[in-house]
């Protein structure tokens, strides 16, 4: 069989794998697109930001009325139809996805839906619905992504033992939910299943929620998990899941103690594995990591000169606009032109109550590598719009060079936060120091004005707040 | 030992690898030659200080060096030295790619390692951080193979604009603090065409000599207010002489072209009007007069143009100035004239004529203020003492810097050229 010739494949049509697709067709390339499932957007769209942002934001306005109740507006107990709500994140996948397929179509892209494997450096086998195809190409990129770990401990082949996307597909509200790991995928379903009306109860092997997020920032999570879970237990292992009736027994330890509990669901959020099986990369020159991702340099090429890699395949942070990024740098590589993921700024957002952001250094890295930075804190219960939206529950902090005052890193804790940290990413990727930002007017009254009164912090003339510290005069 | 590279020429601090003529293993002799280095507009010969066996080469054709590289490295006597591996392939480790510079012909040329003229300034952050610089500005660090930590910002926190980055790029093709002129801003990269989509095509990097000119022409071009005067000269008078002196110089091996002629012709006029035999330097704003008439002759090679440089021409008589003019382009087309004669020019003469070609217009060998070019002469009607007779006609044109002198200047110059040459002494022939 003649294979079909074509300048890039890419491998994957996720965030990473589309956007490298169409700039690559947008530069002229003749590129074909194999993704396995029947529509674009990889796990980003299908099962991971956007389901799970709809449904944090559908949740948000009954924690909303929760608290406006206090306020003297006062709302009956919601009644929540859990298939409309479906259907509704359902439809917002769905738009989404048929918008990409225009895209795709608009550009020349050739979608082919079907599994990719690699048959040697330059020549791609795809098992389609219609059977094999090949596919000879110049360069590849491979964006395969990555899947929820489930520990074999945990895969009892019983649907209440649920990864993210089981969660996500949201078929029951369970009376109680356990979720087994306290990072920013368990505490983000976490809060959407407890507003529902599920009892959560929250387990975290190691001694914090949100590991590598600094404390202060942590901090408000935690205190809105203490109040709307039913428990967060710290420290905590589970040691053994089994099905008992509709329920599964859980074996947990923590302080030397062992308990069983009994769970209506499981919600395992235990981190993310790459898709690096079956692409038959042994047939090719690439190479993985000791974790298993696929190692590249700053140009995003593999050990194989024709391979490239981007996204959660090649490890690092495991997010959307990380693999868009390097979906730019590898195709400016292919297309010879200069390009590198190097001091590239990626943002990060948890999209709690409230949400967590941060860029750049941040003040738990500072302490780990030794850095000398001057951390200007500026607490929301000071800023007018946080008090008018009854959420003083926040926090904005500038990591500054004390030297060059250059604004290294920015963390944000409150309602927003994943809004507002652009403004840190672009005075950090512009070297902007702390003077920058005190001296850019922002508008009152918005949140905005934190990273503004933030910076005057440093300089210790900050208006609506008091800080006895460092007073610099104006140059 | 290390085998270095010497000290090239007055002002000359990189080359690129032509060819390596040795291989790890291989004994060699004190003096014998171990690699050509191409610097400027000549390919020169590196001959080994010592002899010894070549235990390792640190470069590869086409690599850039500096002087005091390490080139090769010979082994003591006695030592065990491997045969050439074979070259291994290997794909970049992470952060290692040769990043290509785009085109960008004000900012071109960055060359690697120490710049002379830049200080030795690097970034320093105790947060480890990289040096502060907008996207955009690193984009175009890295698209010159820029390191931004060699850079002095001048913004806040010594931020890096791009006119810093201007101004060290400044720095290092000038080995000097930079000029307080400003130049016109840099031209962004033209965006690269994929000229495969309508038809098959191949591709072949610049010459080192290539990119030399490039530079050359478009500082010249891009800084000097060219005018170029046209004018017809009649050599039939020229053209007598070289057939009745021709036969005979010919028996001693001194072709007599036309080039010694004007050679001549234009130094007369160079004498009367110095002001094309000078040079304008931008930092004094002063005018620069020359007392020596060493005259550049743009010779056509294999490679490209390259022009070498006749010393003194206002003192040797035509058949020596035209059995040198020979052995010099003789030896400018073999690519073995010494760097030292391509420097110090005055004034420029570009003789299309061996070829053809009639009016063009030269650009001017900057530092020089003029430069003259000369077509094919042929048989034309000219109307003399109120007949019409067929003459040898040569086009000539002049072209010369609207800074330094007048359209008025330009005519006094040329008219003079066209009376020597038209009655040119047959005295200068007997000597």
């Amino acid at each position: 069989m003649e294979p079909i010739k074509t300048e890039i494949v890419v491998v994957g049509g996720g965030p990473g794998g589309y956007a490298a697709a169409f700039y690559a067709a947008d530069k002229g390339k003749k590129v074909i697109l194999v993704e396995r499932d029947k529509r674009l957007g990889g796990v980003c769209l299908q099962c991971g930001c956007i389901p799970s942002k709809a449904l944090l934001h559908a949740t948000e306005l009954i924690r909303e009325t929760e608290i406006s109740n206090q306020r003297g507006i006062v709302f009956g107990q919601p009644k929540v139809n859990l298939e409309k709500l479906r259907g509704w994140k359902n439809s917002i996948v769905e738009k989404l996805a048929q918008g990409l397929a225009g895209l795709c179509e608009k550009r020349g892209v050739e979608f082919l839906q079907g599994r990719g494997h690699f048959e040697d450096s330059q020549s791609l086998r795809v098992e389609t619905s219609k059977g094999q195809k090949f596919i000879s190409y110049e360069k590849a990129i491979i964006a395969v992504g990555s899947r929820p770990a489930l520990p074999p401990a945990f895969d009892l082949g019983n649907k209440r033992v649920m990864t993210s996307t089981e969660a996500l597909e949201l078929e029951e509200i369970p009376k109680n939910l356990l979720v087994v790991g306290g990072g920013y995928i368990g505490m983000e379903l976490g809060t959407v299943y407890a507003t529902l009306g599920s009892s959560v109860v929250v387990t975290e092997a190691l001694p914090s929620i949100l590991t590598g997020v600094d404390s202060d920032l942590a901090r408000p999570v935690m205190r809105y998990a203490e109040k709307a879970f039913k428990e967060v237990r710290l420290n905590a292992k589970v040691a053994k899941m089994a099905t008992s009736g509709k329920q599964i027994k859980v074996t947990l330890s923590a302080n030397g103690k062992q308990k069983e509990e009994n769970y209506d669901r499981v919600l395992v959020s235990v981190g993310r594995l790459p898709n690096c099986k079956d692409l038959g990369l042994e047939n090719t020159k690439a190479v993985l990591d000791d974790k298993g991702f696929i190692q590249v340099n700053a140009q995003m090429q593999t050990a194989d000169d024709a391979i490239y890699a981007i996204g959660d395949v090649v490890g690092g942070a495991l997010l959307a606009h990380k693999a868009s990024k390097e979906a730019r740098v590898a195709v400016e590589s292919i297309l010879g032109e200069a390009s590198g993921m190097e001091n590239v700024v990626i943002p990060a957002v948890v999209f709690t109550d409230p949400e967590v952001a941060w860029c750049g250094l941040t003040e738990t890295e500072a302490k780990q590598k030794g850095v000398q930075v001057q951390v200007a804190r500026f607490p929301w219960a000071a800023s007018g719009r946080a008090m008018t939206l009854d959420r003083p529950d926040g926090l904005t902090k500038l990591m500054i060079d004390p030297e060059s005052e250059r604004v290294l890193g920015v963390g944000i804790v409150g309602s927003r936060a994943g809004e507002l940290i652009s403004e840190g990413v672009l005075a950090v990727e512009m070297g902007a120091t702390a003077r920058d930002i005190a001296e850019s007017v922002h508008p009152h009254p918005t949140l905005s004005e934190t990273l503004m009164e933030a910076a005057e912090v440093f300089y210790g003339y900050p208006t609506h707040t008091f800080t006895q510290k460092k007073r610099t005069p104006l140059p | 030992m290390d085998v270095r590279v010497p000290r090239l020429a007055e002002g000359v601090e990189s080359a690129t690898v032509a060819n390596i003529l040795v291989a790890p293993g291989d004994r060699i002799e004190k003096d014998q030659v171990i690699l050509e280095l191409e610097t400027e507009k000549a390919v020169g010969p590196i001959p080994s200080p010592a002899s010894g066996q070549v235990a390792k080469i640190h470069v590869k054709p086409g690599d850039e060096v500096n002087v005091g590289q390490a080139l090769i490295t010979l082994a003591q006597e006695g030592a065990v030295i491997e045969k050439a591996p074979a070259p291994e392939k290997k794909s970049p480790p992470a952060g290692e790619q040769k990043i290509r510079p785009a085109a960008s012909p004000q900012l071109q040329k960055v060359p690697a390692g120490e710049p002379s003229g830049a200080d030795q300034y690097r970034y320093q952050s105790a947060a480890g951080a990289p040096p502060p610089a907008s996207p955009s500005v690193r984009k175009i660090a890295r698209e010159l193979g820029i390191d931004l930590n060699r850079v002095k910002g001048s913004e806040r926190g010594g931020r890096i604009t791009i006119a810093d980055l201007k101004n060290y790029v400044e720095q290092l093709q000038h080995g000097t603090a930079p000029a307080s002129a400003p130049e016109p801003a840099a031209k962004p990269a033209a965006p690269a065409i994929d000229f495969s989509r309508w038809g098959p095509v191949q591709k072949k990097p610049l010459s080192s000599i290539r990119r030399t000119i490039g530079q050359r022409m478009y500082e010249s071009w891009s800084t000097i207010p060219h005018v170029t005067q046209l004018e017809d000269v009649d050599i039939t008078h020229v053209g007598n002489l070289r057939k009745e002196y021709g036969p005979s110089l010919a028996k001693k091996d001194k072709h007599l072209t036309l080039t010694p002629f004007v050679l001549k012709a234009v130094v007369a006029a160079l004498k009367k009007y110095p002001i094309f035999n000078s040079s304008l330097d931008e930092s004094t704003g002063e005018v620069v007069f020359k007392n020596y008439f060493h005259i550049g002759v743009a010779v056509d090679t294999e490679a490209g143009l390259i022009v070498p440089v006749l010393r003194d021409v206002d003192k040797k008589n035509l058949a020596d100035l035209a059995q040198e003019l020979n052995e010099l382009v003789e030896r400018t087309r073999k690519r073995k004239v010494s760097l030292d004669e391509l420097q110090g020019g005055s004034f420029t003469i570009s003789n299309q004529g061996g070829i053809g070609g009639g009016h063009f217009t030269p650009i001017i060998n900057k530092p020089e203020v003029a430069v003259l070019g000369i077509g094919r002469s042929a048989l034309k009607p000219v109307v003399k003492d109120g007949k019409i007779e067929a003459r040898a006609v040569l086009p000539i044109a002049l072209s010369y810097d609207h800074r330094v002198m007048d359209g008025a200047d330009a005519v006094r110059f040329i008219t003079q050229l066209i009376a020597t040459l038209e009655n040119f002494p047959e005295r200068e022939l007997k000597g």
